[in-house]
């Protein structure tokens, strides 16, 4: 099918070819030629070679056809005559590069990118002593738009004095003077909009001047400004974690903490086993690093060990945490089923953990882990995976009760977040997807304690409609994660209290990050629409210069997350995508502004691995997105992707940006880093 | 009214050819319509239409609304020369020296060359040409090896021009033709400097190339002499580069087989059109062209270029020229101060210009003589800028001096390749000489 003009012009660097049999003379336009898109499924089902002297679609608009073709011939310069040779290179001058006019100007012109030369000649126009570039000539960027004051031939360098709007600093400073005979002198050389106010009797007729200077520099210097308040940098509010270290976990007649030990109450499942009646049976592991390598059921959960202090609010204030030590979440049903879908990742522990990933256990950690059993066929209902994370938070609830006992003494550092707006800056906002499609996949927003249970809202009951979060709120255990969908994208409670994005965005001077919006997926498609409607209406009503969605699992959620991408882009925002994809999770759906996307996998294969936390974002992939976004937000293009998932994208691109930072990014492990698992030999290896 | 078409009378060297059509005739494509008087070429016209005005310096031709591009052939010929002569076949390049006197040569020692350097920035159809018809440019080659009995045949080429040089590598089968790649400079492409580049030798400017046993040819020339022997089509289209303030981009654009006689204009109005305010439509390259009134301006056998220029810089101080034979005439740089708003004071030639037939030559283009006495004389004749017309070399002289002696340096290039964003000659890099 032939192309729009519009969409040749997007196209000027593509293979030219044209879609159907062209009769010779004719003057090829953009409805002769095919659309690019679909060359690679044409090249791939062996219905078009596209030959290296093909010309492109830039080359041949315009020129005319030799001889008569047929469909699909690629067009190669024997035969057009009228071709264009060179690409109209599009010359990009750097803003930064001194204003030199290329044109002769009149007084009273504005000046353009296009009245300015270009800087490949500056050296030689220098050396004929043509231009002198000294100090005072602006830059192109600040000259473009001025309007001049004085008739300027080309080749003059363009300064302060002779744009309109400008004032000498030196005159601003020197303007008031009062003279010894208690006169008060102005002169003013040029303005705009001088608004001069004098009390009419002046005691100390020195203060006068102090008064003035403010009201005259109004336009005049807007690029010093610029320049020198840059932004603003506004504190928000402070979330205070204090860690308190724990080495060993034993039962004991209560539960407590006495220096680094944790103290469990013996006969605690008996009470947690109260908690709902779905649950059948409650049991508590103490893994400690050497029981890594024993069985578990499901991994359903890994959460923080954290209390808000008295009067603190979640996303505020302080809040005490547990080091060394996790509480995880495993079951099944009375029927031994799995509570996970699309993969789980029961079997030995240390062989199916991503250790260190966000959402997951830190090796070396022991893990209070649950073993809950719930009523026979509830873990594919919503109230079966509840009731477990419900009896479990029992279990932890009390721990939390001990820990707000806890001497301040004990206190082994204390971690502060500070959350910042930069107006000035690009205004940005986080959407995080998040899986809401009921049965076992849902998440309670906002509960009392850091990922408690209490007082949190599930967001299906919510329409699954966006919520906006503070990042402390996110990162003080704001999201309390009931998800179960495949092990390896699932992000866990835990994941939110170390988010690397959020961290990340907070703490870049480069960006005003607004606001985390949540989001939740709904099972059914009309609901998907009208949530990312919602979405969209939102992101439209908060002004932001970019937005980045992120999202868990892959599949059917994937449909949601192309709608709110779209819904952010339509609105001319531009949004960068975050999802794990690769192979398995390639997208099932797309649209036009779904042009920069980060994908998160890890896994050697490209797959949903089982493996807890494998494929989750971290903070390489934060920093990706982050650069993309700016990239797409400062007006370049990100280049498309391949055809095909190719790993080494990502690597290029992480070395581009310590290239460009120069920093040094680390980067994750993956599954080889662990011992393999017999399911995994069995399942997943190719080698 | 259809189209008209413009065929000058003297697009060659030598004296304008005789029409030999009158007002009211029907002409076909590729039929004669003037003859050459002495020295000179036969003119064909390259439309079908018909004869609406004929002078003593051009016929006018109205186009028939159907254009084809058949055209009337010429008459078999028994000889290359003569098929050449009936084709009316003149150096491409730009001197426009009728092709058939060089080709009665005999080279029984000798050297065809063909000059494929085309020198002046911006201009790219001669490169462009080779990279898509390298064969025919290689027949063409034979050919006028076989009508000069020429052994031996040598390419002149810039050594940057990798695609074209590979083209030609293809189709070269024996080893009678032989690639030279030459340097970037200008003007690499003047005759005796593409001689003196091969053989190490000046010829002096009276000389003609047969004084060095060889006879020099344009890529394009040698592309028409094939096509004259092949297909006996006569000298009716051009290739030509049209580039700078165009509004579908600067290009520089490539049009290949243009009808000798269009209008240039319509060249232009094929690329939308003059973008905005402009300086000068220079018709050929940047150094030697010329700037036209784009109403007066038609493809001729010997067009190179149409470059719409930004305007020219203001200065409305005192200007010394210094006029050289590679680049402007005293005309052309006068033309330009004019649009500079600058008042001549003095105007001074490159000790190296000598004037052979009424036309600047130099001695040694190329290599430059000195030219700090030229500039202390226009700086002492009241020249508080310069305008310079210098090749390459010549220029970085210039530029080793004039700065020193506080007198800035205008080229009259700059305008040209400042509209393309290309680099201006000035200093030369010191570690490429």
């Amino acid at each position: 099918m032939s192309m729009s003009a519009e969409k040749a012009q997007k196209y000027l660097n593509e293979p030219a070819i044209v879609c159907c049999r062209t009769e010779e003379g004719t003057i090829i336009s953009a409805d002769n030629l095919e659309d690019p898109e679909i060359f690679p499924d044409l090249v791939a089902s062996g219905l078009l070679n596209i030959p290296s002297n093909c010309l492109k679609v830039g080359e041949v608009l315009g020129a005319k056809l030799v001889k008569t073709i047929d469909a699909l011939t690629p067009l190669t310069p024997d035969l057009l005559e009228g071709v264009k040779v060179e690409d109209t290179k599009k010359v990009e001058i750097p803003k930064d590069a001194k204003a030199v006019l290329k044109v002769n100007k009149k007084a009273g012109d504005v000046i353009t990118l296009e009245d300015l030369e270009n800087p490949i000649n500056f050296e030689k126009l220098q050396d004929s002593l043509l231009i002198n570039l000294t100090e005072d000539v602006l830059t192109v960027g600040e000259v473009i738009g001025k309007k001049l004051i004085v008739d300027a031939p080309a080749l003059t360098t363009v300064k302060p004095n002779m744009l309109e709007g400008y004032i000498k600093e030196m005159e601003v400073n020197n303007m008031p003077q009062v003279t010894s005979q208690g006169t008060l002198r102005i002169k003013i050389a040029e303005g705009k909009g001088i608004d001069i106010e004098l009390p009419l009797f002046a005691p100390q007729p020195l203060q006068v001047p102090q008064v003035k200077q403010e009201a005259v520099s109004v336009k005049p210097v807007e690029k010093a400004k610029e320049e020198k308040e840059e932004y603003q940098e506004k504190e928000i509010r402070r979330l205070v974690r204090k860690h308190y270290k724990i080495t060993e976990v034993k039962f004991g007649p209560e539960t407590k903490i006495e220096g680094t030990t944790l103290y469990i109450r013996e006969n605690i499942c008996q009470d947690a086993l109260k908690v709902d009646n779905l649950v059948k049976d409650i049991k508590i592991d103490i893994i400690t690093p050497d029981k890594y390598n024993t069985y578990s059921e499901t991994i359903m959960d890994v959460q923080p060990i954290a209390t808000k202090e008295k009067g603190s609010k979640l996303g505020s204030g302080v809040t005490r945490v547990l080091d060394g030590v996790i509480v995880m979440v495993t079951g099944t049903d009375e029927n031994g089923v799995q509570i996970g879908e699309f993969g789980s990742s029961e079997g030995i522990l240390e062989e199916n953990i991503m250790w260190g990933r966000p959402g997951c256990p830190d090796k070396g950690e022991i893990f209070i882990k649950t073993q809950v059993t719930i009523a026979a066929g509830t873990n594919m209902e919503r109230v079966g995976p509840l009731a477990a994370h419900k009896a479990t938070d029992y279990i932890t609830q009390e721990i939390r009760d001990a820990l707000k006992k806890v001497d301040d003494s004990l206190v082994v550092y204390t971690e502060e977040f500070v959350q910042k707006r930069r107006p000035g800056r690009k205004k940005v906002v986080i959407v995080k997807e998040i899986m809401g499609q009921g049965a076992m996949h849902d998440n309670i927003i906002l509960p009392v304690e850091p990922v408690g249970v209490l007082g949190g809202k599930p967001n299906v009951d919510l329409g699954n409609v966006p919520v906006v979060l503070s990042p402390l709120e996110v990162l003080d255990g704001g999201i309390h994660a009931l998800t179960c969908i495949g092990p390896a994208s699932k992000e866990c409670s835990r994941h939110y209290w170390r988010e690397p994005l959020i961290i990340e965005a907070m703490n870049d001077p480069e960006i005003d990050l607004c606001g985390v919006v949540f989001v939740g997926s709904p099972q059914i498609n009309s609901e998907k629409f009208y949530v990312s409607e919602r979405l969209g209406m939102l992101i439209e009503a908060m002004d932001v210069d970019g937005a980045i969605v992120t999202t868990e699992g892959f599949g059917n959620n994937h449909i949601d997350f192309a709608s709110h991408i779209e819904q952010i882009g339509m609105r001319g925002v531009p949004v960068v995508g975050m999802s794990f994809c690769a192979v398995q999770g390639a997208l099932v759906v797309g649209n036009e502004y779904m042009k920069y996307m980060i994908d998160l996998n890890k896994s050697e294969q490209g797959i949903e691995n089982e493996i807890l936390g494998c494929n989750t974002l971290c903070k390489e992939d934060a920093i990706r997105a982050l650069a993309m976004l700016k990239t797409v937000m400062a007006g370049e293009e990100v280049k498309a992707p391949e055809r095909q998932w190719n790993p080494n994208v990502k690597e290029n691109n992480l070395e581009l940006i310590e290239k460009t930072y120069n920093i040094k990014i680390e980067r994750v492990e993956n599954e080889t880093s662990i011992p393999m698992s017999q399911k995994r030999r069995e399942k997943y290896s190719t080698k | 009214m259809g189209k008209v078409y413009r065929f000058f009378l003297k697009m060659h060297v030598g004296a304008p050819s005789k029409p030999i059509v009158d007002v009211g005739d029907k002409v076909k494509r590729g039929m004669l319509i003037a003859e050459p008087e002495g020295l000179g070429a036969k003119i064909h016209t390259s439309v079908t239409g018909k004869v609406v005005k004929v002078t003593d310096s051009f016929i006018d031709i109205e186009a028939d609304e159907v254009q084809t591009k058949d055209y009337v052939k010429i008459k078999e010929c028994s000889s290359i020369q003569e098929a050449v002569f009936e084709a009316g076949i003149v150096g491409a390049g730009g001197a426009g020296f009728p092709t058939h006197i060089k080709l009665q040569s005999k080279l029984d020692d000798g050297y065809i060359i063909a000059n494929c350097v085309e020198c002046e920035p911006i201009l790219n159809h001669n490169i462009y040409l080779i990279e898509k018809e390298a064969a025919k440019v290689i027949r063409g080659i034979k050919y006028a090896m076989e009508a000069t009995n020429a052994k031996k045949a040598y390419i002149a080429i810039k050594a940057k021009n990798l695609n074209a040089i590979n083209a030609l590598k293809k189709e070269i089968k024996d080893d009678s033709i032989e690639i030279k790649e030459m340097p970037d400079m200008y003007p690499m492409g003047e005759e005796r400097a593409v001689i003196h580049q091969i053989f190490g030798k000046w010829l002096e400017p009276t000389q003609l190339p047969i004084e060095a046993n060889c006879v020099v040819l344009n890529t394009e020339t040698l592309y028409n002499i094939a096509c004259a022997v092949e297909d006996r089509k006569p000298v009716i289209d051009k290739d030509i580069t049209v580039a700078g303030k165009l509004k579908k981009g600067k290009g520089p654009h490539v049009l290949l087989k243009v009808p000798i006689g269009t209008p240039i204009k319509d060249l232009i109005d094929m690329y939308g059109g003059i973008d905005g305010e402009y300086g000068e439509i220079i018709i050929g390259g940047p150094y030697t062209g010329k700037a036209e009134d784009l109403d007066e301006s038609y493809v001729t056998k010997t067009s190179g270029g149409a470059i719409v220029t930004i305007p020219l810089p203001e200065f409305k101080g005192k200007l010394g020229l210094l006029v050289c034979a590679c680049g402007a005439d005293e005309q052309r740089l006068r033309d330009i101060a004019a649009k500079m708003k600058s008042q001549v004071v003095a105007v001074t030639k490159c000790k190296n210009v000598v004037e052979v037939r009424g036309a600047n030559k130099c001695l040694t283009p190329g290599d430059c003589p000195g030219q700090v006495q030229a500039v202390m004389y226009l700086k002492k004749q009241g020249a508080e800028r310069i305008l310079i017309a210098n090749c390459n070399d010549c220029t970085n002289t210039v530029m080793g001096c004039a700065p020193k002696l506080n007198i800035p340096v205008y080229h009259h290039v700059d305008h040209a390749l400042r509209t393309m964003d290309m680099p201006i000659p000035r200093r030369l890099p010191i570690d490429k000489k």
